[in-house]
């Protein structure tokens, strides 16, 4: 702010762009340093009346097993819904811009949809979904494949493709937007060269997709560790990951050291799992430009 | 660039000031918050309880902020000295909560016209009871055609895959595993039983909800065919035309006291009290017993009739037999305990 223009030199494009940055800047400082900030002081504390300081919620939550297990199920929770969205969303990108103008907007339609309802809304049609009489297992039973309701919520399963549904969003449009920007000409010269169709895509359009995938795991797996609401609609009351955890010594218990200590142990996690990935993405990145 | 961050400062601090003496803007008129809770309970106090608290005070402004007992307890934690709200409302565990935090004001009982008249369960001098939350069975009348009479009924083996429990979070899940137990020769002090029975219900167990309001989408799904239930919630369901019945179990259904409080620090102490004195009365009570609201007074002067009479108890000295009031100090004292062991050990 300081380093305003003077008269000789001409202001550099760069400047504007700081100051343009200013007033997210300060509202992220306002409204989200700052709360973290007091959140790590209330997770600093050792009893719930918050008047001694120490690192008891800490060791609490890092030395025992039962924690420990919540937060690596949660991880892995993560881990699952975005691999099926994965699975799932890369072919449907693929399709996307194999297929005539009027059906691409049908598709973006389709894919957009559910972002324009509330999480809550599906969620609720995946309890009609996999209810003992939703349209899973009625279809099933009339089929004559299961003779008694197959038990379908309440199960992790149910969880994880509740989950991958609720963000295929966010794994679909980085996708489609990566897969646009790949050159048609490089699969037409790859096919000129001799390479197939599966050699095509592990060697040409995959590797020139990577970013697009890395951005979509991102957002996939963060906002699937953090879907309170459709973990506890689908996963039930028993199924403990960490957003419920966190609920629980917070609210029903007012033990709100603990419940930050968790937070804060939770978003480290987070950020480590983050930054691995990030890793192996530039990794990958740099084997496939070599 | 300086103009603007000055005008920002300067707005930024007539924000502040508001936030800080709140009683600039609201000097002119005195109004109190009253936090009801969520639902029909809101729709029953904006329709009964606000209307005869206007009468009483000339018509006082009145908001109701309805929300967990726990927020209600963040939010005047968090505020002090000015608290945001001046009558809270709590089930029996965070009623013991806030008094212990020191939150809330003792019930001026000497000046109230109708304490005295209240149940002996519902009169407690740090906030009476105005209404009591029932907790028994409930189940799908299409599918089980005998009605169950007793919580042992959860475990008989056709209704297996069926049975509907809440996890600890709620009052209703506590509730539930402490009479659990003293059905198997346990107590609020002597849980073990309650847990031993809960492992040998698992088999039978389709859901464990994360809260009493997901049973209903379970009853109507038809998730589950039979589980503990609130009274009233109930009510609602039926009205909606959910296929649900509800029956006191014969060791007693529970009863939870759902107290008013007077906030400490309160500005408006006075208005607070007549809002209270308003809920206890027996007019308020006995239009809140009829439907649809169907709750259940604590005033003895209520002469309990309708559907409360029928399925619930005929009049106040049959409640002493029909309900159990739990110890929540002693629950609360181990809740911690219990909703971690629970965590641990009930997966199903």
């Amino acid at each position: 702010m300081a380093a305003t223009p003077t008269t000789q030199n001409l202001p550099t494009v760069t400047a504007y762009e700081l100051k343009l940055a200013w007033p997210l800047g300060a509202f992220f400082i306002v409204f989200f340093l700052a709360p973290l900030v007091l959140l790590f002081i209330v997770s600093l504390y050792t009893d719930t009346t918050m008047t001694h300081f120490g690192l008891t919620q800490y060791a609490k939550f890092l030395l025992d097993p039962f924690s420990l297990k919540v937060l690596g199920a949660t991880l892995w929770l993560g881990v699952e819904v975005t691999a099926l969205c994965l699975l799932l969303g890369f072919p449907l990108a693929y399709v996307y811009l194999r297929v005539p103008g009027w059906a691409q907007s049908v598709l973006i339609l389709i894919v957009l949809l559910p972002l324009l309802t509330s999480v809550v809304v599906r969620t609720f049609a995946w309890i009609v979904i996999l209810g003992r009489q939703g349209i899973i297992n009625t279809a099933l039973l009339e089929l004559g494949l299961i003779d008694s309701p197959l038990r379908l919520l309440y199960t992790e399963g149910g969880v994880i493709v509740a989950l991958a549904q609720v963000q295929m969003p966010l794994m679909v449009l980085p996708l489609i937007t990566a897969l646009t920007r790949i050159d048609p000409n490089l699969a037409d010269a790859s096919a000129a060269l001799g390479a197939g169709a599966w050699r095509t895509f592990w060697k040409v359009t995959l590797p020139l997709t990577l970013p697009g995938v890395i951005a979509g795991c991102l957002l996939t797996y963060a906002a699937a560790l953090s879907a309170f609401i459709t973990q506890t609609l689908v996963g039930g009351g028993q199924m403990l990951f960490m957003p419920m955890y966190l609920y629980q010594q917070a609210s029903t218990l007012n033990n709100w050291p603990f419940a930050a200590a968790i937070s804060f142990i939770f978003l480290v996690a987070v950020f480590a799992v983050i930054t691995v990935f990030n890793m192996l993405g530039k990794i990958s990145q740099g084997y496939a430009n070599a | 660039m300086n103009l603007t961050r000055r005008s920002l400062m300067t707005s930024a601090l007539t924000l502040g000031a508001m936030q800080l003496f709140p009683g600039m803007s609201e000097a002119q008129a005195k109004r109190i918050v009253f936090a009801t809770f969520t639902g029909s309970w809101e729709e029953a106090h904006r329709d009964v309880l606000v209307p005869a608290y206007r009468k009483a005070t000339n018509g006082a402004e009145i908001v109701l902020d309805p929300m967990l007992s726990v927020d209600q307890i963040a939010k005047v934690t968090a505020a002090r000295s000015n608290p945001p709200i001046d009558v809270m409302l709590h089930d029996p565990g965070p009623a013991l909560v806030a008094i212990a935090n020191d939150l809330t004001e003792p019930y001026p009982v000497d000046k109230s016209a109708y304490y005295k008249d209240l149940i002996a369960e519902a009169q407690e001098p740090n906030g009476p009871a105005g209404f009591f939350q029932v907790v028994g069975l409930t189940y799908n009348p299409d599918k089980i055609k005998t009605p169950p009479s007793s919580w042992q009924d959860l475990w008989k083996p056709e209704y297996k895959g069926k049975v509907g429990i809440t996890n600890l979070n709620s009052t209703l899940g506590t509730g539930f595993l402490v009479e659990i137990a003293r059905m198997n020769g346990g107590s609020e002090a002597n849980i073990e039983p309650g847990f031993k029975a809960l492992e040998s219900l698992k088999p039978s167990l389709s859901a464990v909800a994360a809260n009493p309001g997901q049973l209903a989408t379970l009853f109507q799904q038809g998730q589950i065919d039979i589980s503990p239930g609130n009274f009233n919630a109930i009510q609602i369901m039926k009205a909606r035309g959910v296929a649900v019945e509800f029956v006191a179990p014969k060791e007693k259904a529970i009863a939870f006291k759902t107290t008013f409080h007077i906030v400490k620090n309160t500005q408006a102490k006075d208005l607070a009290f007549a809002l209270i004195e308003a809920a206890i009365s027996p007019e308020v009570q006995g239009k809140l017993m009829e439907a649809p609201y169907l709750v259940v007074p604590t005033n003895t002067k209520v002469k309990i009739s309708g559907e409360v009479a029928k399925t619930l108890a005929k009049d106040h000295a049959d409640m002493k037999n029909k309900f159990v009031f739990q110890d929540w100090k002693k629950i609360n004292e181990q809740r911690s305990a219990w909703i971690e062991r629970f965590n641990r050990e009930i997966k199903v």
